[in-house]
């Protein structure tokens, strides 16, 4: 297998393109390769431009195309915040906004994100005062080692604006996606209420 | 008489020892500012990915790296060969046990790469270094492995059969320790008198420890010194062992320890992974960064518990216990971890007495290699099981006698008039009311409701049982611990002391004692922990005792800062050191209103704005070393209730209820934290978690999706209070919390469970009570009854 070097890399537009045609394909990958020029064959480990706003802020980076939403935040942006749990979508610390809705980060290919992102770093107000649910995540002692934090904030957050913190089952319900082994839930719980109060007010 | 000043009052109101202080690191956490080592990057760094055996045993004919060696960004790949030549020592268990005639327990050495065969799904074999994570994950897969399999034993009890695969040539029986406690022949003696026993057979269930974190590691060779950023209980403790495996002076050794994201046990040992590492680093001379990702995490991180015992009780006729024998046999799995039998063998009898006068105590346990993960430490370490296979037993023999389960635990539980108490098994209790914590709990449960409540159930088609779990801990003898006060150059003052928290909080219960005892202003104290260079002493977390000895160690340095200042005092007031005295964070002269705070001292003295003669002290800071303390005895009551629905077996904890006796609570917002973390781990063993092998020793419960961990919807109402008789083994009366959760939930979701399940003629329920065990425990009583 080749390695690009091209410091162009291929645009976003170029891998969907790539990715469309290679599916419409591959079930017939052989005569595939009949009709296609050699020199036209894509190079799967070639950097595609990623164009990303995160909290409010334009990210352009060149990535390899499998690079998750998460790793491209973590590894070339920077905001290490949202965290690694289990890669798999299965714990939710990597739980960051997408156009307002909680995403898992590590499910999404950075390339695939088109709307603005909000991680725990984009939480707090630009004066740096802390969003009520972070504030009242420490009011009530929600959390212990704080790897999950992110993610269960992120979530929180979330939880309340798409109304199902309506009582302490539906939040427990709606967060039962976010894993914490620390299992500090009671107090997470008491937090949502809380912070929903604050952000319906 | 030296009254404090308003300040000092409102500051102790705040932030003394005993207020709800929200934690110190809390505003950085929630801001996803904590630095946990993969958020930790270097120049330059290159990442490592590590092969693992696929087979569950097997014999290693060859490794070929040669093809990853190829491919793209790749640097470096290393085999068990190549750690072999480099010369390092192997991987220790720094806790053996005696063998039942005295010999020294089998331990075999593990290398940190396998070199001769592979012993466990999971066994790194070679490791790949890359310029990037994917580069590196992609030149793994291309090692080419050559073993050839060989036949697997996965559970203690199988490799205990003869003809069983050996998973060492040198323990052919795969028993590395037949251990025993106890006086036989009058525990013999007791059975045989006995007017009732009761005989159960317990499980104690592996468990897969997972803390959301992955464990993850950057190692440097920089200066001539290994230095390694990786998540630990205790930086100290784990370079010296570290330092032991690479051969190396320990002051060519630096291990650093930011934010950790949950350990429970697991992350105090050092892993082969580690070794690799170091040894890549310096060999390329750059960074080398590694972190596990889930699906290796569960084959590479130790596991937990993982013992099946016959427990036994003897009583007479009054119900008075005259014994208990727990035999049976516990897992080790491949290699020996650094604790490894602690758990199953000296644990159970020293925390199977619990708050008992049982005169006679037996502990028979096979500890056995299998082909599995290691079994290490997990939240509690054996507290909670020897608990668990006590409470189990006192609530079948209660209702086998038609004995009430409180009475029956009242006529046995040791007196607070008979403190100092002596078990039979070399531990002294210094203190507790055992029973008032009971009745306490059984008024706080709404004892007597509960056949109403029970007929409520019923009516929605549903059991209802409830359980009672008296406990008691015997917490891990507080070890030499440092107690460093640095006064610094900013104004601020630093607590150094070598416990590590992994979520606990430390820093913001070490600076309530440090501002109690010395009152200095709270927000003005920090905390060095995990960095190994700072250090002269560390015992590291771990047994419950980090209160108890950076408590201890921090007291006993503020005492030496105090000593100092009198001197350097009487210099700044111009008075005799024998009229100076200490009150409230200010130095007096006796009888005068006179006096200097410490702070401001700390500022002269920085300041050089005092003329100190040739043989005063210059500074207040202090390097103190706590030395051994006697473990403390953590006791509380918890009762849970359950619902369990017949036709699916769905268990649901509904109501818990804790009464604790922690001696003095430093922060009880966090103590009640903590009790929430250890209870629903509990439950999580208890209900849910459940780690499966099949007969060719794969892990067939090795992600989230396979294996169950308790979730926001699982957990019940909690209901929490403390009734504290301070410990008189500690500067502080403090008895330690973070694992007690554990040993409560156990008995008591255990025993609710079974309470439910009698109805339907359930004799016993194993852990985890998923409701696929459940439904198929309740047909085949109901089958039973039938024919």
């Amino acid at each position: 297998m080749t390695h690009s070097n091209d410091p162009r890399g291929a645009s976003r537009r170029d891998f969907f393109k790539i990715s469309a045609s290679a599916a419409a394909v591959a079930p017939v990958v052989a005569s595939t390769a009949l009709h296609a020029q050699p020199e036209q064959k894509p190079d799967p480990f070639a950097p595609v431009e990623v164009d990303l706003v995160v909290n409010g802020q334009r990210r352009r980076m060149a990535l390899d195309a499998r690079t998750t939403l998460l790793d491209a935040l973590r590894r070339h942006a920077g905001l290490t915040g949202a965290k690694k749990g289990c890669d798999h979508g299965q714990c939710g610390a990597c739980t960051v906004h997408v156009g307002g809705k909680r995403t898992l980060s590590c499910l999404t290919l950075a390339v695939m994100v088109r709307e603005p992102v909000t991680t725990i770093e984009g939480l707090a107000a630009t004066d740096g005062a802390l969003h009520p649910m972070q504030q009242a995540f420490i009011d009530h002692d929600a959390f212990q080692c704080g790897y999950c934090t992110p993610g269960q904030i992120m979530s929180a957050v979330a939880c309340v604006k798409e109304g199902h913190a309506g009582s302490a089952d539906e939040i427990r319900e709606y967060m039962s996606g976010n894993l914490c082994r620390c299992a500090a839930y009671p107090h997470i719980v008491t937090a949502i209420q809380q912070a929903k109060t604050q952000m319906e007010g | 008489m030296n009254k404090p000043t308003d300040q000092t009052d409102l500051s102790l109101m705040k932030f003394g020892i005993g207020q709800p202080v929200s934690r110190n690191e809390d505003p950085i956490l929630v801001r996803g500012e904590g630095r946990y080592t993969d958020d930790v990057n270097f120049d330059g760094q290159l990442y490592a990915v590590f092969v693992r055996s696929p087979y569950a045993h097997g014999v290693i004919n060859g490794v070929d790296v040669a093809p990853a060696l190829e491919m793209p960004g790749v640097v470096a790949a290393y085999t068990g060969a190549d750690l072999v030549a480099a010369g390092y020592d192997t991987l220790k268990c720094v806790m053996p046990q005696k063998q039942r005639d005295g010999s020294a327990m089998i331990m075999p050495a593990r290398p940190a790469l396998a070199v001769d065969k592979v012993r466990f799904v999971g066994d790194p074999v070679a490791f790949v270094v890359a310029e990037t994570a994917a580069q590196a994950r992609d030149a793994a897969e291309a090692v080419a492995l050559d073993i050839d399999p060989l036949p697997a034993v996965t559970t203690p009890e199988e490799a205990d059969q003869p003809g069983a695969a050996a998973v060492y040539d040198e323990a052919p029986d795969n028993c590395a320790l037949d251990y025993h406690f106890g006086e036989t022949e009058k525990v013999d003696a007791a059975f045989a008198a006995a007017a009732h026993v009761t005989r159960l057979e317990i499980a104690n269930n592996r468990v897969v420890v997972n803390p959301l974190e992955p464990r993850s590691a950057v190692a440097r060779f920089e200066g001539g010194r290994y230095v390694l950023n990786v998540p630990t209980q205790g930086v100290f403790g784990f370079r010296n062992s570290l330092a032991g495996v690479l051969k190396a002076d320990t002051k060519q050794v630096h291990v650093i320890t930011g934010n950790v994201g949950g350990s429970f046990g697991m992350k105090a040992s050092v892993f082969p992974e580690y070794i690799g590492l170091l040894h890549a680093a310096k060999a390329l001379g750059k960074p080398v960064k590694w972190t596990d990702q889930r699906s290796e995490s569960f084959v590479s991180d130790h596991h937990g518990r993982d013992q099946n015992v016959t427990a036994e009780l003897a009583l007479d006729a009054k119900g008075k216990f005259l014994a208990v024998r727990i035999s049976g046999h516990s897992n080790m799995g491949a290699y020996l971890s650094p604790v490894a039998p602690l758990m199953s063998t000296l644990n159970i009898h020293k925390n199977g007495i619990g708050t008992y006068t049982t005169p006679l105590i037996q502990v028979d346990t096979r500890c056995m290699f299998t082909n599995t993960v290691p079994i290490s430490a997990y939240r509690g370490a054996g507290r909670p099981e020897g608990n668990y296979f006590m409470e189990r037993l006192i609530d079948e023999a209660a209702r086998e006698m038609g004995i009430d389960p409180v009475s029956l635990r009242k006529r046995n539980q040791i007196k607070p008039s008979q403190m100092p108490y002596k078990t039979p098994t070399d531990t002294v209790y210094d203190s507790g009311d055992f029973t008032a914590l009971l009745e306490r709990a059984v008024e706080a449960a709404d004892w007597k409701g509960f056949a109403q409540r029970k007929r409520e159930s019923r009516k929605k088609g549903l059991l209802r049982g409830r359980g009672i779990g008296c406990y008691l801990e015997v917490t891990a003898p507080p070890m030499n611990e440092m107690g460093g006060i640095r006064f610094d150059a900013d104004g601020g003052v630093t607590i150094i002391t070598g416990t590590l928290d992994y979520g606990q909080g430390h820093w913001t219960p070490f600076a309530q004692v440090l501002t109690t005892k010395l009152g200095v202003p709270f927000d003005k104290i920090r905390l060095i922990q995990g960095d190994s260079d700072k250090l002269i002493a560390g015992g590291g977390t771990g047994g419950s005792k980090s209160i108890m000895a950076s408590g201890a160690a921090i007291s006993e340095a503020a005492e030496k800062v105090i000593e100092k200042g009198k001197v350097i005092a009487s210099y700044a007031l111009e008075a005799g050191v024998e009229d100076i005295e200490f009150a409230a964070g200010r130095f007096i002269i006796a009888g005068t209103d006179r006096g200097i705070g410490v702070m401001e001292l700390a500022a002269k003295l920085r300041e050089g704005g005092l003329r100190l003669p040739e043989d005063a002290p210059k500074s207040l800071d202090v390097d103190h070393v706590h030395r051994l303390s006697p473990s403390a005895y953590p006791n509380g009551c918890h009762i849970a209730e359950v619902e369990i629905d017949p036709d699916t077996g769905v268990t649901k904890v509904v109501s818990y209820v804790m009464v604790n006796d922690f001696g003095t609570v430093v922060n009880p917002l966090l103590v009640e934290g903590q009790l929430h973390g250890g209870v629903m781990q509990g439950i999580g063993q208890a209900l849910m978690e459940f780690t499966e092998y099949d007969s060719d020793g794969q892990l067939v419960t090795g992600s989230f999706m396979d294996y169950a961990m308790p979730r926001a919807d699982d957990t019940p109402a909690f209901s929490f209070e403390s009734r504290p008789t301070p410990a008189k083994t500690n500067p502080l009366g403090a008895k330690g919390c973070g694992e007690a959760g554990c040993a409560g939930a156990l008995p008591s979701v255990m025993n609710a469970i079974n309470d439910a399940l009698a109805e339907v003629g359930v004799k016993h329920m194993n852990m985890p009570a998923t409701p696929r065990r459940v439904w198929e425990a309740i047909q085949a009583a109901k089958a039973s009854a039938a024919a």
